[in-house]
């Protein structure tokens, strides 16, 4: 046999037998093994090839073409392998790493914020945004601030209708006694008695805090929260104050509720009025939330009585003004649908949880 | 104040359904808080008539009555009532008939006799307390009719909230009068009966020393009355309304009070002595009211009296003897104006409410007060017998605010209105009592006598608007100046995204309670009319209040609580008193239960601690905590002050075990306070460029001295590190096994960076030395690696 034949019959056994073996090989290890004994500087083609100097020189390229071809073929079936193996080791890798999803997700019960809060802000918010300056002012209050300059003095009916709490041996710089505000409205006069110390109106406020009543029953706590809001300038009209009302009141409910507004009394303004939503869980038709009436009382409002715009040293010729006071549970029971006030104070984090969501 | 429809229409042919009608009276700003059909539980209570009366064969006590009904057999009806006769007429509650009193009449045998029905008593129809025996009603009432629809007791009655400043419609006449003016029907008064007057009977003494309280009495005596029971009419009238009846006279002044609004006052004539005075009291004078209470009085209580004490309470409550009973024979009847400032400040001092004290106190119609001294005495005199004297007066009607004229500018009331007044709506002004004159801009209004609420234009806008209707005045927005808008206070916000559950609490808490966190010091702010015991002092501490909440939800089953609350605090200061605005926190319990992932772990100091952190790095500020074993109330060792800048702004740490064991917690508790107003503004942040080239880490541990702090490690580290230090922190924390008794090993780990270059070997080996050798040479510390 020629050395041609018998290199030929060399390279084509090596290929068989390297094809083979690439095809076994049981990890990229073991292929990568197989590659350097295969085809390695000192590897089995390598050493076939020592043969190739001892041909004559017109068999060379014939064998030479011969030898790329195996190395293509080799080349081939190696990369078949590792692909092979490759795949195999990515598959085995995410079987390894296959989770449970339905398991439960690692995380820290959430916090809430108290629907009261809740209420109070997105109320602030709505008139914030509608150009009300946001006020505040002390729940420890004079007579002065919560009844006097707002037109309710000592005898009036009104007065002891408030059912205020008292302190103990306190005392404003005049000498009168100090109380709880029963209402935000004081918050109207320390903000305008502020505007008239360095100008004038207009003035348009919104005050939320806290107040204090002495009543204490299902219906009543003993300390709840009120938001109020007035405006004084030049013109101001109770066209305007039903505006202003129709605006919050959709806004808050984030839908458009037909309000009502009946005539009332209020010392501090004149006219008073009584506002009504239409009734949000039987939409006006009569349920016994709203006792058959279909409409629900959320607030009191009015023009600001002269007196108490001539208290503070307004001139109630020139200027005039609205006001209202929202009462935040009222309000954030019946958006929420929450049956029952003594729940906001009774802060069971169940309650907070889901209300606050 | 209970309405009925049917005394409406006494005044005024009211022909609208009661629906419409509860709607006007809403517009006109007559709050209705309901509208009742009483007396429909009498439905099958007809008017029957005895025609046989026979002793029970069986029952002593008992009657046998055959009773005419109207249908074609009378009933045969057993009873026990022994006031009737063969001939009266009598309620019959006929078999299926519902009382009051929730019996149900069904067919029965008593005493071996069936009985086909009840006759009824006062007591059984709902109209009385108690009754003696059967009601018999009035020869004329026709047999078979309803009882309910004879004694007229089926019927709309509107329940109603009169508004303060509407004195003058707290009676039938008055709402009666808004109504017809309203829909322009005839109004009519009841006319002003003529009186004879029997001359032989003195008109009584009167002097009236304090005018301004009492610019009007009237008084007259009649003689010779029995006292009886008022008519059913009446009676059922008063019930109607809401009131009992008491005795006729009584009854009677009641009625017209109801009717006119003028509350009168009838003594009983024969335990006077002398003549009456209207006078201030003296200080300390005795008075024996009604109510039963033995009052002393001031200087100033505006009081009846004759010569020998004090018979009444002007316009609030008479005493207790000197009232009319069956037994009285001789009145002395009254009628005043009294000032309603005056009975609405006594009445608030003695803490009294009466139907005439509420009336007064809103203002009553001084035209009224003659006209219902007449149609009282009328009354009295025709259902009880009595002759009546002259009736003497002090001071006159017209002297009282009334007639009061207004004017007022047209363009502005429609500028505070925001609608066009229509002319249309003068008339309806007038219907109600006003004068009004236009005449260009000017409108002129006469006020009427009863109208004390009304002294200024914006009354009359108020006026103005009841007619035109709220419904009819547009919504329109006002200009609103653009300023920079007010944002909320968000304090809260950060708190709840970490976790925390905001709560709300009582600003008064028990005066225990408060000890519990602030010294016994005079600073406590306390009510003088708390609600209960657990409501007594102003809170110094949100503390308390977040540890009841914490006990009230652990009670409920859950393992951990992180409460927050926002409010504020109260403190008496020299010059007055302090509301201050706090942050308090809560944590108690697990924060971490026992998971698939992790094992149950529960609340410690540093949980809490980095909540506090997180929430002032969130304002943009940072805080140190610096160890304080005296703060009241928190457990030594685990307690901190909490400084932003150098100022001290809260505080933090473990509830003392004993306080948390009092609220019933036996888990450790943490809880935290920053005081909102000690803060300062925190910094928006600023853009620093990243750094470019990486940085190096490298960690130390030494062995300490226990006891030797974090912080001052990290200063001493932040000082020797140079200027490639960029952060440093405590990595790792051992003591025990390895580590001798009294020393702790803490490692360091330190991120060394420069802005222009990497640095090499020998920077990072330079700064590692200088804080070797400076935390040696500072502390009793050795490296350990
Ligand atoms: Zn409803």
């Amino acid at each position: 046999m020629s050395g041609i034949d018998a290199l030929n019959e060399q390279l084509s056994g090596l290929q068989d037998a390297a094809v083979k073996a690439f095809a076994a090989a049981a990890d990229p290890a073991a292929l990568e093994q197989l590659r350097v004994s295969y085809l390695g500087k000192k590897g089995a083609l390598t050493e076939v090839l020592k043969g190739v100097g001892k041909l004559p020189p017109e068999d060379r390229p014939v064998i030479g073409q011969k030898v790329n071809a195996v190395k293509q073929a080799l080349a081939d079936a190696w990369q078949a392998t590792s692909e092979k193996l490759e795949s195999e080791a990515v598959s085995l890798r995410i079987e390894a790493e296959r989770v449970d999803v339905t398991l439960a997700g690692r995380r820290r019960d959430s916090g809430a914020m108290h629907p009261v809060h809740k209420g109070l802000q997105e109320m602030t918010a709505i008139f914030s945004q509608m150009g009300f300056s946001i006020a505040e002012g002390p729940e420890i209050e004079d007579e002065f601030h919560n009844f006097d300059a707002l037109n309710i003095p000592l005898e009036h009916p009104a007065r002891a209708m408030h059912d205020t709490f008292f302190l103990n041996d306190m005392s404003n710089e005049k000498g009168e006694p100090m109380l709880l505000r029963t209402h935000t409205s004081p918050v109207q006069i320390r903000a305008m008695q502020r505007c008239m110390e360095d100008g004038e109106p207009p003035l348009a406020i919104v005050a939320p805090g806290r107040v204090y009543r002495c009543d204490y029953d299902v219906t009543h706590s003993p300390m709840f929260h009120q938001v109020e809001v007035f405006k004084v300038d030049r013109n101001v009209s109770l066209a305007h104050l039903k505006g202003v009302l129709q605006h919050f009141l959709s806004a808050y409910f984030e839908k458009d509720v037909p309000i009502r507004l009946r005539p009332h009394y209020f010392p501090f303004t004149e006219p008073s009025a009584e506002v009504d939503i239409g009734c949000v869980f039987c939409k006006g038709s009569g349920c016994r939330i709203c006792k058959n009436s279909g409409w629900l009382e959320v607030l009191g409002s009015g023009m600001i009585h002269p007196n108490v715009l001539a208290s503070v040293g307004i001139d109630a010729e020139e200027y005039s003004g609205f006001a209202f006071g929202l009462g935040v549970e009222r309000l954030v029971m019946l958006k929420h649908g929450i049956p029952d006030l003594r729940l906001f104070f009774e802060n069971d984090v169940r309650f907070l949880r889901r209300m606050g969501a | 104040m209970k309405l009925p429809l049917s005394w409406l229409k006494e005044h005024t042919p009211l022909n609208a359904p009661v629906a419409e009608i509860a709607d006007t009276l809403i517009r006109l700003g007559h709050e209705v808080e309901g509208v009742e059909s009483p007396r429909a539980d009498v439905k099958g209570v007809r008017v029957g008539q005895i025609q046989s009366m026979q002793p029970h064969p069986d029952a002593d006590k008992l009657k046998l009555l055959k009773v005419d009904i109207g249908e074609a057999e009378p009933l045969v009806i057993v009873c026990g009532a022994s006031n009737m006769g063969e001939g009266d007429k009598v309620p019959v509650a006929t078999i299926g008939t519902s009382l009051p009193n929730g019996m149900k009449i069904k067919k029965g045998k008593i005493r071996g006799q069936t009985s086909f029905g009840m006759c009824c008593s006062e007591a059984e129809l709902g109209l009385a307390e108690d009754a003696a025996g059967l009601l018999i009603l009035p020869s004329d009432a026709p047999v078979g009719a309803e009882v309910g629809d004879y004694l007229e007791l089926e019927e709309a009655v509107f329940d109603l909230s009169i508004t303060p400043n509407r004195g003058d419609c707290m009676n039938a006449r008055g709402i009666a009068r808004d109504l017809a003016a309203d829909a322009d029907l005839p109004f009519s008064d009841v006319p002003c009966p003529d009186v004879s007057v029997d001359a032989g009977i003195a008109s009584p003494a009167i002097s009236v020393s304090a005018e301004d309280d009492c610019p009007l009495y009237m008084a007259r005596r009649i003689e010779g009355v029995r006292v009886g029971d008022s008519p059913l009419w009446l009676q059922g009238r008063l019930l109607a309304a809401g009131q009992r009846p008491v005795n006729g006279v009584v009854d009677v002044l009641n009625y017209l009070m109801l009717d006119l609004g003028q509350p009168m006052h009838a003594f009983d004539a024969g335990t006077l002595k002398g003549g009456v005075c209207i006078r201030s009291a003296t200080e300390g004078e005795a008075f024996a009211a009604l109510d039963g209470r033995e009052l002393k009085l001031s200087d100033g209580d505006l009081v009846v009296a004759d010569s020998s004490s004090v018979l009444a309470l002007a316009g609030i409550m008479g005493s207790l003897h000197s009232g009319v009973t069956e037994f009285t024979a001789d009145i002395l009847l009254e009628s005043a104006f009294f000032r309603p400032a005056r009975v609405s400040t006594t009445r608030r001092i003695y803490a009294m409410v009466s139907e005439a004290s509420m009336r007064f106190e809103r203002g009553v119609d001084p035209a009224m007060v003659a006209v219902a001294m007449q149609r009282a005495t009328a009354m009295i005199t025709e259902l009880f017998g009595g002759k009546a004297g002259e009736v003497s007066i002090s001071g006159a009607a017209d002297s009282i605010q009334g007639g009061q004229s207004l004017s007022c500018s047209l363009k502005r009331l429609q500028t505070r209105l925001g609608v066009e007044i229509p002319a249309s709506c003068d008339a309806v002004l007038s219907r109600m009592g006003f004068d009004v004159r236009r005449d260009g801009d000017r409108i002129d209004v006469t006020v009427p006598s009863y109208r004390h609420d009304i002294s200024i234009p914006e009354d009359i806008s108020e006026e103005y608007a009841r007619v035109i209707g709220f419904d009819a005045i547009p919504a329109t927005m006002p200009q609103l100046d653009i300023t920079r808008p007010d944002i909320p206070d968000a304090s809260i916000a950060s708190a709840v995204a970490d976790g925390f559950v905001q709560v709300i609490t009582y600003a008064f808490i028990p005066r225990n309670e408060q000890r519990l966190f602030a010294e016994a010091d005079g600073a406590d702010i306390e009510l003088a009319n708390p609600l209960s015991d657990a409501m007594t002092v102003m809170r110094r501490s949100i503390w308390p209040g977040l540890l009841n909440i914490a006990r009230h939800n652990l009670n409920r089953q859950q393992a951990g609580v992180a409460l927050v609350e926002q409010g504020r605090t109260y403190v008496r200061t020299a010059g007055g008193h302090d509301e201050n605005n706090l942050m308090a926190w809560l944590m108690t319990g697990e924060v971490q239960r026992d998971d698939w992932f992790a094992a149950a772990r529960q609340a410690d100091f540093f949980d809490l601690k980095g909540a506090v952190e997180a929430w002032l790095q969130n304002r943009g500020l940072s805080a140190r905590f610096v160890a304080d074993d005296k703060v009241r109330g928190l457990q030594p060792g685990q307690s901190a002050q909490v400084l932003v800048g150098r100022g001290i702004v809260g505080r933090i740490g473990k509830v003392d075990a004993g306080i948390a064991d009092a609220f019933d917690i036996e888990v450790p508790v943490f809880v935290a306070e920053i005081n909102l107003d000690a803060l300062p503004e925190g910094k928006a942040p600023k853009f620093a460029p990243l750094a470019e080239f990486p940085g190096v880490e490298r960690d130390l541990v030494f062995l300490f001295d226990r006891g030797t702090q974090a912080e001052d490690i990290l200063q001493a580290v932040r000082k020797a590190g140079g200027r490639f230090l960029t952060e440093a922190r405590i990595f790792d924390l051992y003591e025990g096994q390895g580590v001798s008794e009294g020393k702790i090993s803490l490692g360091v780990r330190f991120m060394l960076q420069a802005a222009d270059r990497t640095l090499t070997q020998e920077d990072s080996d330079a700064a590692m030395n200088a804080i070797t050798e400076a935390i040696e040479k500072r502390f009793s510390a050795t490296l350990r690696g």
